[in-house]
Order: C-alpha cells, then structure tokens, then sequence
C-alpha cells in the first residue's frame, strides 16, 4: 500500500469507519512508515482541536420559540384538500411502481416466459392429438369432419370412441353410420348368399332371420350350390343358437339333405334332439336322422332318449326309429 | 458467571432491538397519521427531531436567528411535503435531508456575502465578539484559559469557514453529529465514497489552516 491511500484511510480510520482488514493493513503499514505514523498524528490532532468548537444543546427558550413560531405558521396553511390527498396517493403508487423497475421486469419476463411455455406445450399436445385421430383415420377409413358441416345425424349404428381435447371444449366422436341400401340379385349371386347368411345371424327381426333362413334352406333342398363352409355354417348356427322356432325349424329343413353325409350336421341334429325347447323340433330331428353304420352316436342318443324323456311322443318317436334298426333291436 | 453475564448482554440486545423496533412502529404510525391530515401526529414528530435540527443549524451556522429560520423552513417544508415521504428511508434520514439542504443554501448565501465568521449572531441581532473577555465572578475562574479556548474556538470557526459548504456539510456531520458515512452520502443524496472522499478533503484543509495551533 502506498502513503496516498494510507494518509486517506488514517481519516476514516480515525472516524471508525474503517473496515477491520484495512485497519490491519494500514497498521502494518504505519509501523513500516514513520512519515504516515506523524500523518496520523496530525489527523487525530485535528479531532481534538476541532472539539474545541463543541456543539451545544439549543437552550429551552430558543427551542420553545421555534416551536411556538413554526405553530403559528402551520395555523396559517389551508388544510389540504381531499383531491390533494387523493392525487399525493395515486403518485406515491406509481412511485412505487417506479421505484421497482427490476421486479416489474422479472415479472414481465417470467408472465412472457410462462405464456410462451404454455404456448408451446398446448401446441404440441393438440399435434399429437391430431397425429393421433389422423392415425385412427386412416386406419379405418375415417375422414374428420367439422360438427357443423356434417348434414342431420341419422342411422347411427353405434359410437365407437369418444376423445376430449385437452383444455378445450373439442371433442371428437367416432361413431358408424347405416347407410340404407337395396340389391337385387339371384339366390346363386354370392353378394345375395353373403347378405342372406347375415341376415340369418344377425338381423334384428326374427321375420327377416326367418325368410333369409328358409331362402337358404330352399337353396339347399333344391340341390343348388350349397358350399360345406357358408349355408350350412348359417344353418347350423340358426339351428343352434335362433330364439325363434319358425327360423330353426326352417333351418333344421334345410339341413336334411346333409345329415347322412355330414358328421358336423348330425351333429347339430342330435344336439337339437337333446337339448331344443320345442318339442316339434325336436320331435322332426328325430325324423330326420337315420342310422349310420359307421356312427354309433346317433343310436346312442335316440337309446337315451327312448329311454329317459320326460315327453312321452318323443320316446314313442325315438322308439319308432329304434325299431327300424335292427342291430339295436 | 461469564455464562451469566453474556445472557444478561444478548438479552439486552434483544431489549433494546425490540425497543427500536417499537419505537419504529410509533414513527410509522404517526408519519401515516401525519399523512392523513393529523396536526397532533406531525407535532409529536416535530417534538422527536427539533432538538436535533436546532443543535445541527446552530453549530453550522453560529447564528440563533439562522437556525431559528432553518428549523421553521424545514420542518414547514416537512408538513407541505409529508405526503410524499413513501417509507423508503427512516423519517430522520428524510428529515435530516431537508436540514442539510437548508443549511448548505445558507453557508452558500454566507460565502457571497463574506461574513466575518469569528463572532456569534444572536437571536436580537446583536454580535458576540468571541475574541473579547468575559469577567467571570467565580473565584476559581481561569480567564486566560477561557480566553484562550475561545479563541481556539474562533480559530476551528473561521478554519471551517474556509471550507466548500459541502465539505463544511460532511465534517460537520461527521465529526460534529456522529452520523455514519453511508447516511451522510443518503441525505446529501451522493455515495458513501464520495462523502469519504470529502471527509478526507475537509481533514486536509482544516490541517492546514490550523497549522500552526498544533
């Protein structure tokens, strides 16, 4: 340290406003220094002699009369108005204001920040959104129409998914439409034949199961072209599984012709023997079977039912068919 | 016993912070009081700091009727602008603002004007000439030494007149006052290194003119 800062630290020094680590160095350096070490004497002379010019306490009178005149001179200033009042407040806020530019800036920045943020993560979401119900699209064929362009909503067959947007009040709804539609066309035609066994499955009427099953049947009896897999599958199921007796027995007719030559239609047969809730039907199953050489399960069945029915005609029945098998008599 | 004795002294520490703190919480309540229009809040404020700003005016400018008009001027200037004082500062650090202000317009005004600084004004307009003896009835008196401290006196007076008004301001409230550095450069609205830089400035004249008193 040189004797210009030290002659300039002694001062505050001297004052005690020197900070504890500059007081040590100027003190190493005043030990070292015999010409600051007389500086420093003089500063502190200085102190001394300037007390010489003490400060005095006002006396009582002089403050009594001060205070007595500065009374008198408030007497004499109007009282401020409210609008006064109101406009020192409403500058003492903006002043506040003023005097925080730094946290109103952070504050700005981190608003900005936050919207730009949220900006983006809603942006990206609503992409993948969209990436996603595109995907779903075009796997199924589907195109995404605005709510508003799409016509009066009618044959709704059914809605298949239901996607709220995040966020947002857009809701996407996936759903089938039944689009009325008439074809005409021969009992052979394979689109015909393909509708009919649809219609034996699953139409909601057992009126239009009826006739699409006796169509079917029809077509079997007749000898046209009845595929093992297809009419006979339809047949099989309408025989197996229709709550309507008209559509199994119309079923069950149109099955004859395969059941000597089709272990999956006899069967189909003997289980409707067995286990079918109309006697009638059971009672024309029994009539339709015939004895198989290489099939023992039919005798088997009819054995039991002769044997164990609770309905009386369906033992006769079974019997009567029994009779006509000479092994078993 | 040594245990005893520091938890005697941290909790007068703590006393005395809870005291200031108190006492803070007054000021605030009479500065807010003051603000909306009390004539009672603003004279229990005049009564807390008058001392204070006469003893400041008094010693700068040696003149009754001097300090007398810088204490009305700044404690009226106080009432018209008390609206505005936002907390920022401590009240004694804003009104002390306003004394210093006041008191360096007048050493300015005495510097044009040259006043002859080696006597003291008082309240009737009548000079006190410092260098002039005083008999005293008491028979223990020393009149040299009376003598000779008044003219030391005169001598530190006249030594200070010949000082900037500013670096007359920053020793007189250094040396004379007691105030920090860093509140002398608040009030004098400056930095604290600047008013060190004055306070060194000042010492060095002063040394100077007084010289051959040492």
């Amino acid at each position: 340290m040189n004797c210009e800062l030290a002659q300039e630290w002694m001062v505050t020094a001297a004052y005690g406003e020197l900070p504890d680590e500059q007081v040590h160095e100027l003190d190493r350096h005043l030990s070292a220094c015999p010409g600051c070490q007389k500086e420093r004497e003089q500063v502190l002379a200085l102190k001394l002699l300037a007390d010489a010019h003490p400060v005095t306490d006002p006396a009582p009178n002089l403050v009594a009369r001060a205070h007595l005149r500065l009374d008198e001179a408030l007497d004499t200033l109007p009282p401020k108005r409210w609008y006064e009042r109101l406009g020192e407040r409403i500058l003492n806020n903006f002043a506040s204001l003023q005097a925080a530019p730094v946290a109103a800036l952070l504050l700005l920045v981190a608003g900005a920040g936050a919207g730009v943020l949220g900006g983006y993560e809603y942006a990206q979401g609503r992409a993948a959104h969209e990436a996603t119900t595109a995907q779903a699209a075009a796997s199924t064929g589907a195109q995404i129409l605005p709510a508003a362009s799409v016509p009066e909503l009618a044959n709704v067959a059914g809605i298949s998914s239901i996607v709220r947007q995040p966020n947002t009040e857009i809701v996407d709804v996936s759903y089938n439409q039944v689009v009325p539609r008439q074809i005409e066309g021969s009992l052979d035609d394979p689109a015909i034949r393909q509708l009919l066994m649809l219609a034996s499955e699953s139409a909601a009427s057992p009126g239009i199961r009826d006739d699409s099953v006796a169509l079917l049947a029809a077509e079997c009896r007749a000898g046209h072209s009845c595929q093992p897999s297809g009419i006979r599958e339809a047949l099989m199921v309408a025989l197996r599984y229709d709550h309507s007796p008209k559509v199994r027995q119309k079923a069950l007719e149109g099955l004859q012709p395969y059941v000597a030559d089709d272990v999956r239609v006899r069967d189909a047969v003997l289980e409707a023997v067995l286990n079918d809730s109309d006697p009638a039907i059971r009672t024309a199953a029994i009539g339709l079977l015939e004895p198989v050489d290489a099939d023992t399960s039919v005798r088997q069945v009819l054995y039991s039912v002769s044997n164990s029915d609770q309905n009386a005609q369906i033992r006769n029945v079974s019997r009567q068919v029994l009779s006509r098998v000479p092994e078993i008599q | 016993m040594g245990g005893a004795s520091r938890q005697d002294s941290s909790q007068d520490d703590a006393g005395r912070t809870k005291g200031r703190v108190h006492s803070r919480a007054l000021e605030m309540d009479l500065i807010r009081e003051a603000q909306a229009g009390s004539r009672a809040a603003f004279d229990a404020l005049v009564r807390q700091y008058e001392h204070q700003v006469l003893r400041l005016a008094l010693h700068l400018t040696g003149s009754e009727q001097d300090a007398e008009d810088i204490y009305q001027e700044a404690f009226l200037k106080a009432y018209r602008y008390i609206g505005n004082f936002r907390f920022e500062c401590s009240f004694y650090t804003w009104i002390y603002r306003i004394v210093t202000n006041l008191c360096l317009d007048q050493l300015r005004r005495r510097k044009t004007r040259r006043e002859d600084h080696a006597v003291v004004v008082d309240r009737t307009g009548d000079e006190i000439d410092v260098l002039a003896s005083v008999s005293d009835n008491r028979s223990f008196s020393n009149p040299a030494r009376e003598l000779d401290r008044k003219l030391l006196g005169a001598k530190i007076q006249a030594a200070l007149g010949k000082l900037t008004p500013r670096e007359r301001m920053v020793f007189e409230l250094k040396h004379y006052q007691g105030l920090r550095l860093r509140t002398i450069g608040e009030m004098l609205n400056t930095t604290e290194e600047t008013a060190k830089n004055t306070l060194f400035r000042a010492t060095k004249k002063l040394r100077t003119q007084l010289a051959d008193l040492r």
